[in-house]
């Protein structure tokens, strides 16, 4: 991996691991524009059919946590699907 | 802008992954022929960074929140094909992992911020034809028109079940319409200053964006 890579990488995380404290301060009571929609209409979610393994966390820590696995997920995700069509593409 | 389980009529979200899934397979074929081994690392880094940005809510007022998608950056970045993949890899990772949208509703979650979101803002950008406020506006506009989108697909839902699911047009259209055109702006600021930051410190990161990307930087 190309080193100016890792730096965007450690560059992303710190802002996130900054900006999380923001996420704390107005997230925790603030629902977004769809949620708000909803909660006008009196709508109530029903129990979700797939229940995910994880979730956004409670509290600082949690958050910071959920992002770095979310993180590696996302990147691991595409660089692998896109490395392994470009491996398949290769003449044998 | 994560729709849950039990909010869509059925036949609303089975279209929704039916033109999803049909949207995303080109853009797969796409992808797959003109993408380098180089783009790789940037789409990746690019798709993590979007997800975690994501997670951060800025407040817009009245009670409600907003947070990037991230698509109209996609876009500006790395151009309409390979910010599709981007922002499946994200909605699907979300969906799964974290259970932030439903898994019924995915395929309506996926069309919403990974096929439209991304073809509103390619589509603005080509036809400004390199306007320095073009990143910015289509930024906007993905965000508001995608939410419109959205709105359309509650208030059909409510409309074809006979108000079993969905929600009423007449409050879904105008609340979704008015939150989303303010959330909107903080999106045009953030992708407008991380492109025209980008174009400033490291523009060798601009080299997959769309030319009008870069006419709009240096107009």
């Amino acid at each position: 991996m190309e080193r100016r890579y890792l730096k965007a990488t450690a560059a992303i995380l710190v802002a996130f691991a900054v900006g999380l404290v923001g996420f704390w301060l107005v997230s925790s009571e603030l629902g977004d524009g769809l949620e708000v929609t909803m909660d006008e209409a009196g709508w109530e979610e029903p129990e979700q059919v797939w229940q995910a393994p994880l979730d956004y966390g409670d509290d600082y820590v949690g958050g910071l946590i959920a992002g770095i696995i979310g993180f590696a997920a996302t990147f691991g995700v595409v660089y692998l699907y896109m490395r392994g069509t470009k491996k398949l593409e290769q003449p044998r | 802008m994560h729709i849950p389980d039990g909010l869509m009529d059925p036949w609303v979200f089975i279209a929704g992954w039916a033109l999803a899934l049909a949207a995303l397979a080109v853009a797969l074929v796409k992808v797959n022929k003109n993408v380098d081994e180089r783009t790789i690392p940037l789409m990746a880094l690019l798709a993590a960074g979007i997800f975690v940005a994501q997670m951060l809510n800025f407040p817009v007022g009245g009670g409600t929140s907003g947070h990037l998608i991230g698509a109209a950056l996609a876009v500006a970045l790395v151009g309409l094909w390979p910010a599709m993949i981007i922002m499946t890899a994200i909605v699907v990772i979300q969906g799964l992992l974290f259970g932030d949208g439903g898994i019924t509703a995915m395929g309506l979650n996926l069309l919403n911020m990974a096929v439209i979101a991304p073809l509103v803002a390619y589509l603005i950008i080509s036809v400004a034809k390199g306007n320095k406020f073009s990143v910015p506006v289509a930024a906007w506009a993905s965000v508001f028109v995608a939410a419109l989108i959205c709105a359309a697909q509650l208030a059909l839902s409510y409309v074809i079940s006979n108000g079993a699911y969905g929600i009423d047009p007449v409050l879904a259209i105008p609340t979704m319409a008015i939150w989303h055109a303010v959330i909107g702006v903080g999106e045009a600021i953030i992708t407008g200053g991380v492109v025209l930051y980008l174009a400033k410190v490291a523009p060798e990161t601009l080299r997959l964006s769309p030319k009008n990307v870069i006419k709009a930087t240096e107009a």
